[in-house]
């Protein structure tokens, strides 16, 4: 028997929560991400690649922070633009980026509800959502701690409470499990199963381990372009014995990348 | 010198130094607009302040713990940082002697200088050297605003604004210079991650 | 909103300045209390001058606290949420607001209990003067916010408080002597009272306000401001708000200290002899009336002598009023309030009175003989003349003084009498007194 997830049953006018077409996005002058394909719906999606393959470019497009220069890029069935009308996206976002900012004079909480006000949550759900988002990442007994009192799991954890409190559609997790000890690992990874019935969840990491365990599949990007998609066991059956890795997944990893750089090298 | 560019750019000194130039030549062309005979004592002082406290913020890097990790001792940087600043902040109104408009009897500015550097040395291992502004900015605007001379305590209180030959407001600032050289070269600035040190 | 609103009042840079504030306009004020004791409207303006210190400070703060997102690497996560930036800038600006409002109305609170017992006359202006200080530093406080975030420097806080405070002094300077644009456009301009019935106008209040409330806004547009255009449209309103304080300030080269008349009208005793003090001093009355009617019964030994006792409400302009007599049948009395609100030195009341009856005005080309007045008086008086200190000449002048009495003492009382009546006549004709008191 499987649970039937609200998303499953619901009437969506989106069938993807992200849908990008040749999609091109600068970082400063630089196209980080060049020409992207990318169709994403409910499940907990992996995103690899080397460093600077243009994962966090590509993070922050779909956070809607920064504009694409060129293809198309539909977020939750909207058509980002610069014309649109971003709220609705951005009611059903969450995000943790790369580099985490925070006000270190909250407490885990006030931030937690800052950033769900900032969401536009309605007012009445406010305290129970901030409340459950501290207790899904187990900060509960720091939740009236000041942030600056906090250690570097708890404010990476702090940071995906606040991503997840409004309960978004779209949660884009840039590098979430840096600073996690191994015990809370397996718990995060708990957690992003959990998430991913519901949701659309973009896990950029370079933790292949977390990747096998969490993740319904897997987005490998180069370059700023689409390398491999694919569900995990698809990452796995990519490699063989002879390629660089200690475990299937990453010598699948190595293999993919191997094989994309021949190709673009040619 | 490879080390003392580096470790003035990890201070961030090039932007400081060109916000305390840019300052130094607002002030003077402030200077020469108003003026019947060169800035009066108020204006002086102000300028003083304002090259003191766009130098302030260059007391700590971005990392004191990192810094404090160094091998080589800091006591004998730190002082030479003081004195280095000491250096630019009474130099650059003495410059203005070379045109018509100048900032200064040289006295009341070396003092004035000295007194408000070592405030700033004193408060940055206290309250750290993003804080370090507050107290010589505090205390100097209203000591420029409301000058009390003629008797003891009221020298000591507004020493910034006295004449030359105030002997309580050169003991003051003496006693704030030495005392802000010792601190800030045995303490150094506050211990502050960067993410406190934003507020 | 007002939870986010509590959470960036504890927890922004708020209550800090609220704190400074408060200290700075503390200080200020029990340093000099003489400046401020003597009526409400004097307590208010006194703060206003001195923003001098408090709005510099507020825009400090402001400048501190406006650095906060872009220090703290916020801006990022803040970009990909929903909220329009003009809701989202709100609590930091109500809490900011908030608190260095509440900071210039604490440093009132603190001051206030030093002279509730004495100052009662509350005028309108009184509150429209705090108005203004109001507006001033929530106006600086958001301005400092929008600059600080433009600028997210160290230096960003004290530059901005520096440049405040010159601007504050400086400008009256700029304006090229047209003062009523120096009063204008630095609110601590003109504030400290020359009699204790000035006023503010209502009209400089109001145009005041008005640029004020523009510069508020122009804060607001500009911190909520994303693009270089939304930056350049903050000028618009606080354009538009000088232009209107402009045409709405009349155009006095000179601005004339405004007086209350409200406050300058005598309130009297109900029974004889009467006495009236300003009704900015009404609750001195009771301090004064004995002291007045001594100075009456004293006086009725002259021919002539004066019914009752006004306090002397004649205000100086830029120009001195011609000279005239003071009025006939009523003894002036000029009261100065020391620095508890309280009549200063009751005891030379008694003294003054007699000499200001009998020497008029003592507005003469040549000035008249001092030390003639001074031994006539305490001849009324009837107790030997206290040496007058702050005369560099060994005391030779009030050893003079004394002579002059002794002399008086040692005729019969009716000469003295005559001659002392003399000195009261001659006055009036800018004679010379000495020979009028030596009986020449």
């Amino acid at each position: 028997m499987r649970t039937v997830s609200a998303a499953e049953t619901a009437p969506t006018s989106h069938p993807w929560a992200v849908h990008a077409d040749s999609l091109r996005v600068k970082a400063g002058p630089h196209l980080a991400v060049d020409g992207l394909d990318l169709a994403l719906g409910t499940g907990v999606h992996a995103l690899l690649g080397p460093n600077g393959a243009g994962k966090s470019t590509l993070m922050r497009a779909l956070a809607t922070v920064v504009e694409p220069v060129g293809g198309t890029l539909t977020l939750l069935g909207v058509a980002v633009n610069g014309r649109a009308d971003l709220r609705r996206v951005r009611r059903g976002l969450g995000y943790l980026p790369q580099q985490f900012g925070f006000y270190p004079r909250f407490t885990v909480r006030e931030f937690v509800e800052y950033m769900a006000w900032l969401k536009e949550m309605p007012k009445s759900a406010v305290p129970a959502a901030v409340q459950r988002a501290v207790d899904r990442v187990g900060l509960s007994a720091r939740a009236d701690a000041r942030m600056k009192t906090l250690s570097g799991g708890m404010l990476r954890r702090a940071g995906i409470a606040q991503a997840i409190v409004n309960d978004p559609e779209l949660l884009l997790l840039d590098e979430p499990t840096v600073g996690l000890d191994p015990e809370q690992r397996l718990e995060f990874r708990e957690l992003l199963r959990d998430l991913g019935v519901d949701s659309c969840v973009l896990v950029s990491t370079h933790l292949v381990e977390d990747v096998v365990a969490a993740c319904t599949d897997v987005v490998l990007v180069n370059d700023g372009r689409l390398v491999h998609r694919g569900t995990t066991d698809s990452l796995i059956a990519a490699g063989g014995s002879g390629e660089a890795g200690d475990s299937p997944a990453e010598r699948g990893y190595s293999a993919l990348l191997r094989r994309h750089r021949a190709e673009a090298g040619r | 010198m490879r080390w003392l560019t580096l470790y003035l750019r990890s201070r961030r000194v090039p932007v400081a130094l060109a916000t305390a130039v840019g300052g130094m030549v607002v002030m003077w062309v402030l200077g020469s607009a108003v003026s019947d005979g060169g800035p009066g004592v108020k204006m002086v002082v102000l300028t003083v302040l304002l090259l003191v406290v766009v130098l302030t913020a260059t007391l700590s890097g971005p990392d004191e713990e990192l810094d404090r990790t160094a091998a080589r001792p800091w006591p004998p940087r730190r002082v030479s940082h003081l004195l280095a600043a000491l250096a630019v902040v009474a130099g650059l109104p003495f410059l203005t002697h070379l045109t018509g408009i100048s900032f200064g009897p040289a006295g009341p500015v070396i003092r004035d200088a000295a007194g408000l550097l070592g405030l700033a040395a004193l408060s940055a291992p206290l309250l750290g050297a993003g804080r370090a502004w507050f107290v010589p900015l505090g205390w100097t605007l209203a000591a420029a605003v409301y000058p009390a001379a003629g008797h003891l305590l009221g020298e000591i209180l507004t020493w910034q604004s006295q004449a030359a030959d105030s002997t309580p407001a050169a003991v003051t600032a003496a006693v704030l210079a030495g005392s802000g050289l010792i601190a800030y070269a045995s303490a150094g600035p506050a211990r502050r991650t960067p993410a406190e040190a934003a507020l | 909103m007002s939870r986010m609103l509590r959470i960036e009042l504890r927890r922004s840079a708020a209550l800090g300045a609220a704190l400074v504030l408060l200290l700075t306009g503390g200080i200020m004020c029990y340093a000099a209390p003489q400046r401020w004791s003597s009526s409400w409207m004097a307590l208010a303006m006194i703060e206003r001058e001195y923003l001098v210190l408090i709005l510099p400070l507020a825009l400090a703060a402001g400048a501190w606290q406006g650095r906060r997102e872009s220090r703290n690497g916020l801006a990022e996560l803040v970009r990909s949420t929903p909220r329009p930036r003009p809701q989202q800038v709100m609590p930091i600006l109500g809490a900011l607001g908030i608190a260095v409002a509440g900071g210039y109305l604490a440093v009132l609170a603190v001051a206030a209990p030093r002279i509730a017992g004495t100052a009662r006359y509350l005028p309108a202006a009184a509150f429209a003067v705090v108005a203004v200080g109001v507006l001033a530093v929530v106006a600086a406080a958001w301005l400092g916010l929008a600059a600080g975030r433009l600028w997210p420097s160290v230096a960003a806080g004290p530059v901005l408080a520096l440049a405040g405070l010159g601007w504050l002094m400086g400008f009256p300077g700029i304006a090229h002597g047209q003062e009523w644009l120096g009063a204008l456009f630095s609110p601590m301009y003109g504030m400290s009272q020359y009699s204790d019935y000035e006023t503010v106008s209502g009209r400089l209040s109001a145009a005041q306000a008005v640029w004020l409330v523009a510069l508020v806004v122009g804060g607001y547009v500009l911190h909520v401001a994303q693009s270089r255009r939304a930056r350049a449209a903050s000028l618009l309103p606080v354009a538009l708000g000088v232009a209107v304080a402009i045409a709405v300030m009349p155009h006095d080269r000179y601005l004339p200290r405004a007086i209350d008349r409200v406050a300058q009208e005598l309130v009297c005793t109900t029974d004889a002899p009467k006495v009236c003090v300003a009704r900015v001093h009404s609750t001195l009355l009771p301090e004064v009336t004995p002291r007045a009617r001594q100075a009456l019964a004293l006086l009725a030994r002259l021919p002539r002598p004066p019914a009752e006792a006004h306090e002397d409400t004649t205000t100086w302009g830029r120009d001195l009023p011609e000279p005239r007599p003071d009025p006939a049948g009523i003894a002036l009395m000029t009261i100065t309030v020391d620095d508890r609100g309280h009549l200063a030195s009751p005891a030379d009341l008694v003294p003054q009175t007699v000499t200001r009856v009998l020497g008029n005005q003592g507005r003469c080309p040549d000035g008249l003989s001092w030390s003639a007045l001074r031994a006539a008086t305490y001849w009324l008086v009837g107790t030997e003349p206290p040496a007058e200190p702050g005369f560099d000449d060994d005391g030779e002048w009030n050893d003079h003084v004394g002579q002059l009495w002794r002399s008086l003492r040692e005729l019969p009382e009716a000469d003295a009498l005559a001659r002392v009546t003399a000195v009261r006549e001659g006055a009036l004709r800018c004679a010379d007194l000495d020979e009028m008191l030596s009986g020449k």
